[in-house]
């Protein structure tokens, strides 16, 4: 069989973490700015300069977690984690580093056209066809190398990550493809397009970005903890019902206004249903946990994981709690979507990344972590971070839905109700900035080779035949 | 499972949330037309002005939509017809010569849908840009210069300039992008009466 070598795909992965972590360390440093403009607006009349301004830097706060900091790295540690799955790769390391360089470019293009010209104004496309260009072509090489990885039997080995990522690896194409031609292409008249970006958004997020994180629960919290997953069928019934309705869970995003009333229906449907399957995986992968917490302490990726897979849980419970129509209706065009936001990518995605960098990277790269300590000072920085964001924001959303529904308060006191919220809101994204700053510093220095230490977990070992030996099926 | 089962599974769910919202939401709202006036002849919901249509964009790249939603509902379960914001609730008809079609994910500021209906007045709006604080001091909304040039009065100020005490014979005037906008959100107006909206 073809084993990979790790060193053909060795300097891809490196570009897509660094720019990962880089990527978040500014986006954190650009949403304290952001909060702070909302905190104190007179910041705006004392500084008045367009490309700082909030309109600016809010989208842009958005555009660097989601493409930055969350895709680039699930396609890095991708890129270290299939191989080991499948043994196959694509042969040419060459053409994925060149891939890897063209998403940081099309990240610093978007970034610099939002900074500059401002947002297109799109759901989830605030930056030009230029950009969604350069996010295709290398999207082009990365997937082909990842489907490579799927490999040809699938007797072997766990399934639900493939099934997982085969679905991701389709929609990203299919939304972003379809979206650019639809949107941008003078298709979709009118109501059409606010649909279309509902539609976008919905793929992005519950069809490739909550996919991508499923296959590193799935693939590496049964290889850590040692036990295999529940039942297959019931993974298998989850995975349809992910995949059948993440696409429709935007709708439920609005309330009223210029979407057809079937289809809001449709999109509380899906998402109330994506709930239960959202239970399906986790009855599937609590058991994997249970008992474990000694572990978690001691094993960083396990506890990052552990985190992940609970915020997941809470994520979707969240949105299916804001598709019922009483609160819906009340929490539509509130802070309650940033509080989505903060969840999902802080809580569930950036806690799944973190678990894999760290459990995968060791493996690619024959590198130490340091001392717990620090990894512990991430650990918690992080998470208290994205707890307080979260909550936060919830509650200034709820808050601000029941005010706006009372005709009798004034905008500006809306305002003035928020801002203790804002406050919480701030010093969260101050926690969660300095824990990523930790790790950026362990990274960095880990990658530089300053820790001879050997790394706390390693589920592969640089070793080749090491590497596929490790593999062990999840699933009876 | 084999992989091309898996396979084909997955490209029929996609298909189908694709088509599903895509493709019927085109059968539906894709090929609505306007409604003709019979008194007037006139287009409703009216055609927007090139102008308005490049204010569209200037309203998103300034980040407007960060704040300001542009839907109006009710009139049971929202108060933003009680709020003023709106002589009935949007329907998919009133976006039918939008480009781009936008909605808003957030209200900080109050909803636009019917702006140019509660403030009309071009000289308004443009101190509104200018410096939000002028009309409403408690006004949360970032005043937005840049999209005035400052040029010598001459013999006398234009008919442009922002009625605002200057200095030095200095004058402001708006420059294009802020005209463009002021043109969007004077078009931004729900007060024609729809089949499946009427106005009341």
């Amino acid at each position: 069989m073809n084993i990979p070598s790790s060193s053909k795909t060795n300097l891809s992965v490196g570009i897509l973490l660094v720019g990962s972590v880089s990527w978040a360390l500014l986006g954190a440093g650009l949403q304290v700015l952001a909060t702070l403009q909302l905190l104190v607006p007179s910041l705006a009349y004392l500084v008045p300069i367009p490309w700082i301004g909030y309109g600016h830097i809010a989208p842009l706060v958005s555009f660097l977690f989601t493409y930055g900091w969350i895709a680039s790295g699930f396609l890095g540690v991708l890129l270290i984690l299939i191989p080991r799955i499948s043994g196959i790769l694509s042969p040419s390391g060459r053409l994925l580093t060149g891939a890897a360089i063209v998403w940081q470019f099309a990240v610093l293009v978007g970034m610099a056209e939002i900074l500059w010209s401002g947002s297109t104004g799109l759901i989830s496309l605030p930056f030009s066809r230029s950009v969604t260009a350069l996010f295709l072509l290398s999207y082009l090489i990365l997937g082909s190398a990842l489907s490579r990885g799927l490999g040809g039997s699938w007797k072997s080995g766990p399934l639900l990550p493939r099934l997982y990522l085969l679905g991701a690896l389709l929609a990203l194409p299919l939304g972003l493809g379809t979206a650019e031609v639809l949107l941008r292409g003078g298709l979709a008249p009118g109501a059409l397009q606010i649909i279309m970006q509902f539609v976008w958004h919905s793929f992005l997020y519950h069809l490739w970005l909550t996919p991508l994180a499923l296959v590193f629960l799935f693939q590496l919290l049964p290889a850590l903890t040692g036990r295999p997953a529940g039942s297959l069928s019931l993974g298998l019934l989850s995975w349809i019902a992910t995949i059948g309705f993440g696409g429709w869970v935007g709708n439920s995003l609005a309330s009223e206004g210029p979407m057809p009333s079937w289809l809001q229906s449709a999109g509380v449907i899906a998402t109330l249903l994506l709930g239960v399957a959202v239970l399906g995986n986790t009855l599937l992968l609590k058991p994997l946990l249970d008992g474990k917490w000694e572990e978690c302490r001691r094993q960083v990726s396990l506890r990052f994981f552990a985190v992940g897979f609970w915020s997941y849980f809470a994520s979707y419970a969240w949105l299916a709690f804001l598709a019922l129509p009483g609160v819906r209706q009340t929490t539509t065009f509130t802070m309650v979507g940033q509080a989505t936001q903060a969840l999902l990518i802080f809580s569930f995605y950036g806690n799944v990344l973190a678990g894999a960098v760290y459990s995968l990277l060791p493996a690619s790269r024959s590198i130490g972590w340091p001392s717990h300590p620090a990894l512990t000072l991430h650990f918690w920085f992080t998470t208290l971070g994205a707890a307080l964001i979260a909550l936060a924001y919830a509650l200034a959303g709820i808050f601000q839905g029941l005010a706006l529904n009372d005709p009798g308060v004034p905008m500006s006191t809306i305002s003035s109700y928020l801002r203790p919220f804002l406050v919480v809101a701030l010093a969260g994204q101050l926690f969660w900035w300095l824990g990523q700053l930790a790790f950026s510093s362990i990274f960095f220095a880990s990658l530089l080779k300053l820790f001879p230490s050997v790394a706390p977990v390693a589920i592969f070992p640089p070793d080749r035949e090491a590497t596929k030996q490790s593999l062990t099926p999840a699933h009876p | 499972m084999k992989s091309s089962h898996a396979l084909i599974l997955v490209f029929l769910l996609l298909l189908l949330t694709w088509a599903g919202q895509v493709a019927l939401g085109f059968f539906q709202v894709g090929r609505m037309e306007p409604i003709l006036d019979e008194e007037t002849n006139y287009p409703k919901p009216p055609a927007a002005s090139g102008l308005a249509q490049t204010g569209a964009r200037v309203f998103a790249s300034e980040g407007c939509l960060e704040c300001h939603s542009l839907s109006a509902r009710g009139p049971t379960g929202s108060a933003d017809l009680t709020r003023g914001w709106g002589p009935r609730r949007s329907v998919p008809r009133d976006y039918l010569f939008r480009e781009p079609a936008l909605i808003g994910l957030s209200r900080m500021g109050s909803d636009l849908s019917n702006i140019g209906l509660r403030v009309p007045e071009t000289k308004d709006l443009m101190l509104h840009l200018y410096n939000p604080r002028q009309r409403n001091p408690k006004s949360n909304c970032p005043p937005h210069p840049w999209l005035f040039d400052t040029r010598l009065a001459g013999t006398g100020i234009e008919n442009e300039a922002l009625p605002l005490p200057s200095r030095d014979w200095q004058q402001l005037l708006p420059t294009y992008k802020a005209k463009a906008l002021v043109a969007y959100l004077q078009s931004l107006r729900t007060d024609y009466s729809l089949p499946e909206a009427p106005l009341k």
